[in-house]
């Protein structure tokens, strides 16, 4: 069994034939210009006067293009239903500790509700500064990640409080967006008062939006990686 | 300035991933292969897309990382040739 392997020639060649191509395609990237007649100048131009939301990327995901967000939060909850039927699950979670560290132990425990404070931060200012309601709620899910990690099996996590975040959060999702059809709208469109551009409590429905999918993505990539952690070994079986 | 920063940060990141695949060690593969994630979200930053670096920041290092690591934990480090 050869560990070490031989690079070929050609191999190198490939390697600075497509680095060569990357630093061209930059070069095409930085050179392009910045025209009025795109779409994204036209999102932009229409942003301030119907959302009031700083962050336009923000009113995209949740306004202009509300309904894909439901279907990407529809994707993300049926993988998720497929790893959990899919994957065998055992008693024993994975670790990479050979015994109990208990200064890790105190340290996660420390920064575990500093993470889930950055990460409701980072959702609920969605509408304000970058980030949103998945990137958020991946990093309420990497906290969570932190004390199975560091705790192991000890760490014990109530499956049925998850399951009503998730499934309370994507009803309110669908709730929010029929209310605005009853109210005379199309569906996910904007039923509450903007309100002034930078301040909190702005931009209507945006930010309620992007709360349920935070809860949603949160309880989700948190199950995920319990899946993930508690695999039944290939080598035991 | 940027513009020699994002050509440094390109380069290194076809260098990691020239490294992903040719290092016979799983385990650093995963590290190469994460810190090829933080060069991309570097680049993403400075590309004026702040939200597409948190993402790959978060996903890069926390989600990819427990999944590539759980594939590892089942499996022997090294890899037969």
């Amino acid at each position: 069994m050869n560990l070490k392997k031989t690079v070929s020639l050609k191999t190198i060649l490939t390697a600075l034939l497509i680095s060569f191509m990357s630093i061209l395609l930059l070069g095409v990237i930085m050179h392009t210009a910045y025209t009025d007649t795109s779409l994204g100048y036209d999102l932009l131009k229409i942003n301030t006067e119907l959302t009031q939301s700083a962050n336009a990327v923000t009113s995209v995901v949740t306004y202009f293009r509300g309904l894909d967000t439901l279907g990407e939060v529809t994707i993300l909850f049926l993988s998720i239903f497929g790893i959990g039927i899919g994957i065998e699950r055992s008693d024993r979670m994975k670790t990479v500790l050979t015994h109990d560290n208990t200064l890790l132990k105190i340290g996660a425990q420390v920064l575990f509700p500093l993470i889930v404070l950055f990460g409701l931060y980072i959702i609920v200012h969605g509408h304000l500064s970058p980030g949103g309601g998945f990137q958020g709620g991946v990093i309420i899910a990497s906290a969570f990640l932190l004390m199975f990690l560091s705790y192991g099996d000890s760490y014990d996590l109530d499956h049925k409080v998850l399951s009503l975040f998730e499934a309370l959060s994507g009803a309110g999702f669908v709730f929010v967006g029929i209310l605005a059809v009853f109210t005379g709208g199309l569906f996910l469109g904007n039923t509450l008062p903007l309100g002034v551009m930078g301040k909190l409590f702005s931009s209507g429905i945006l930010p309620i939006i992007y709360i349920f999918v935070g809860l949603k993505v949160a309880a989700e990539i948190t199950v995920l990686v319990e899946y993930f952690l508690r695999t039944q070994d290939a080598r035991d079986a | 300035m940027t513009g020699l920063l994002i050509l440094v940060i390109f380069i290194s990141l076809v260098l990691m991933a020239f490294l992903v695949v040719s290092s016979g060690d799983l385990a650093s593969s995963v590290i190469y292969f994460m810190a090829f994630g933080l060069g991309s979200t570097v680049l993403y930053f400075l590309f004026s897309a702040p939200d597409v670096a948190l993402t790959e920041a978060v996903i890069g290092a926390g989600i990819s990382a427990v999944v590539f690591l759980v594939a590892l934990l089942q499996t022997q480090t090294k890899e037969e040739v």
